[in-house]
């Protein structure tokens, strides 16, 4: 591999033919003869370079090109135009030199074999990659103990929860060894006992095998923990590429405060130009380290306080901000 | 070693899936060569009773039912409705995503489960054809068994390249479920499925006996059954051939055009 990134593209691009249906019957006899057709572009140029061994998380709201980047990268989909290397290959073109080694883990599908238990799907993902069956086996075993789901390995996936069948669906994707981790909503739907498990045990597998990871999920609390740096996507363009405290310091918004009065405010207040009408009984106040002090002077000015608190804005609320151009 | 090694697996997948799921297995591989046959059997018995003619085209009604039970298992065999649906799904709903990242091909994965899943149940199917023959008595070579199997295996080959071709027009049309019963129903009667090729006039007749489909059920039946000689089953590993040949060559350009529309859906 000449280059000294794992993963280089150079104005990868790509766009979809959709088709747009006006509503109804008439809109469907129209869309019969004549249909209207529109170019969406699902990815804008984009020149990456992601290191060996550097855990990219990607943020950005639904159709705003995470999954598409995903899809190009692991040779999925054909992109419409631009360039991409990735270990030294061009993805989409399916070298099996390549698919050995990288994995994609699609949350919101299904990858082991549905009708069948994990322990078959192991066996045949061994066959598959042509791996030691009795080193694939221990293997099963050794992930399947730090992820605590031994007892469902001979199960017929279909009749595991979605929580097991994720764990199950990460075994699978790691028992290769990959040097790729393409991770697309690897906790979506999962409740937060589940999402925690998850998330530790990435995390103890990133720092002990040093795979190149990119990363996207809808929980913020998925990137900050795990990603050393973020990508914030935003129809179809990278709108900021750096890493998760720099984008945190960058935010003008850093601070919370939340209190309550005992009576309701008889005139209307504006904290940190925040408007709060007459009568409101709780408060919540976001504020940069310059207007803290003004704003805390103007709280404790206040009759009948109670439950004050200042606290950081949460990761989740920043990015928010930051998408709504706040 | 490894393509070995994985194909095997897929082979062995089919099996294993398919025991998952016992009922609909046993239906498949007994109850339903067990109605076909019955309807056959029927079918021609209303024919000849209606008629009331000693032979049709030279065949007698013992030959129209040992041609029948055997065209009705043959039949079974020599379709895939089954797999081309799943492998239509597979790239309508995006399915197709699990099998693209992981280093095999989606045509040797799909071949290697159908042809596993045809010949394990091809061998439990075939006691029903077996045991009614020797049953009624009907006209059957039993040294002839083996090849026409032989060529029915063959002929698998064939099919699944064509149904890996209509596969691919799910890249561009997305519901193409049309096409796959229209390409069956066709088939119903080029096979000979439906009847024997040879009732029909020349020269419709040769026509029909010298295209690679009637290498799924006429051409092995009629040869069991004394209706052809072996010249005509090594005019059927013929055209089979020509006909693997034809269809390979359009069917790799096909399905790499097919991904580059391909948008991975629903992931």
């Amino acid at each position: 591999m000449s280059s000294p990134f794992a993963i280089e593209t150079t104005d990868l691009f790509r766009s979809y033919r959709t088709y747009e249906k006006n509503p109804g019957i008439w809109g469907s006899l129209q869309g019969f003869w004549n249909r209207k057709y529109t170019e969406k572009m699902a990815l804008a140029a984009t020149n990456l370079q992601i290191e060996p061994g550097q855990i990219v998380g990607m943020v950005g709201a639904n159709g705003a090109g995470k999954t598409t980047l995903i899809k190009v990268l692991s040779g999925l989909i054909v992109p419409s135009g631009g360039q991409a290397k990735v270990l030294g290959f061009t993805p989409w073109e399916r070298d099996y030199r390549y698919l050995r080694q990288m994995t994609v883990l699609l949350g919101q599908k299904n990858q082991l074999w549905w009708d069948i238990s994990p322990n078959d799907s192991y066996s045949l993902l061994a066959d598959i990659y042509d791996l030691d069956r009795g080193k694939a086996k221990n293997r099963v075993q050794e992930l399947a103990g730090l992820l605590d789901c031994g007892s469902v390995l001979k199960t017929q996936l279909r009749r595991l929860s979605l929580g097991e069948r994720m764990k199950m669906e990460i075994i699978g994707c790691l028992l290769h060894d990959p040097k790729i981790l393409f991770l697309d909503e690897p906790t979506i739907g999962l409740d937060i006992v589940a999402q925690t498990a998850i998330r530790k045990f990435l995390a103890e597998y990133v720092k002990e095998k040093k795979p190149t990871v990119i990363l996207t999920s809808h929980y913020m609390d998925d990137i900050a923990k795990l990603a050393d740096r973020l990508l914030l996507i935003s129809k179809g363009q990278i709108v900021y590429d750096g890493t998760v405290p720099g984008f945190a310091q960058k935010s003008k918004s850093k601070q919370k405060i939340t209190f309550a009065l005992t009576e309701p405010c008889a005139h209307p207040l504006i904290l940190a130009e925040q408007h709060f009408p007459q009568g409101t009984l709780q408060f919540s106040v976001e504020v940069t380290d310059h207007q803290l002090p003004s704003t805390m002077n103007q709280i404790t000015s206040l009759t009948g306080i109670t439950d004050l608190r200042l606290e950081q804005v949460d990761f989740e609320e920043v990015i928010h901000d930051f998408m709504r151009g706040g | 070693m490894s393509f070995w090694r994985r194909n095997r697996a897929f082979f062995k997948l089919a099996i294993v899936t398919n025991l998952e799921y016992r009922f609909n297995y046993i239906l498949d591989s007994i109850g339903q060569p067990i109605v076909t046959s019955g309807v056959e059997l029927a079918f021609w018995s209303a024919i000849f009773a209606s008629t009331g003619q000693q032979t049709i085209a030279g065949f007698d009604l013992h030959s129209y039912m040992a041609y029948a039970i055997w065209a009705s298992f043959m039949a079974r065999i020599s379709v895939n409705w089954m797999y081309e649906f799943r492998m239509i799904e597979e790239v309508e709903s995006g399915g197709l995503n699990t099998l693209l990242v992981r280093p095999m091909s989606f045509f040797e994965y799909y071949l290697s489960q159908f042809l596993g899943y045809k010949i394990v149940t091809t061998l439990i199917s075939l006691t029903i054809p077996v045991a009614v023959t020797v049953a009624l008595g009907f006209p059957m070579i039993w040294s002839r068994l083996l090849p026409a199997m032989g060529l029915a295996v063959y002929y698998l080959v064939f099919l699944f390249i064509m149904s890996f071709i209509v596969v691919t027009f799910a890249f561009h049309l997305t519901r193409i479920q049309g096409i796959s019963v229209a390409k069956n129903l066709a088939l119903w009667i080029f096979s000979g499925e439906l009847l024997p090729l040879d009732i029909f006039p020349e020269p419709y007749r040769s026509a029909l006996i010298h295209l690679p489909f009637s290498s799924g059920v006429f051409i092995p039946v009629a040869y069991i059954t004394g209706r052809v000689d072996a010249t005509v089953l090594y005019s059927g590993v013929l055209s089979i051939s020509v006909g693997i040949a034809a269809l390979s060559a359009i069917a790799y350009p096909m399905w790499k055009w097919g991904l580059r529309r391909y948008v991975g859906t629903g992931a």
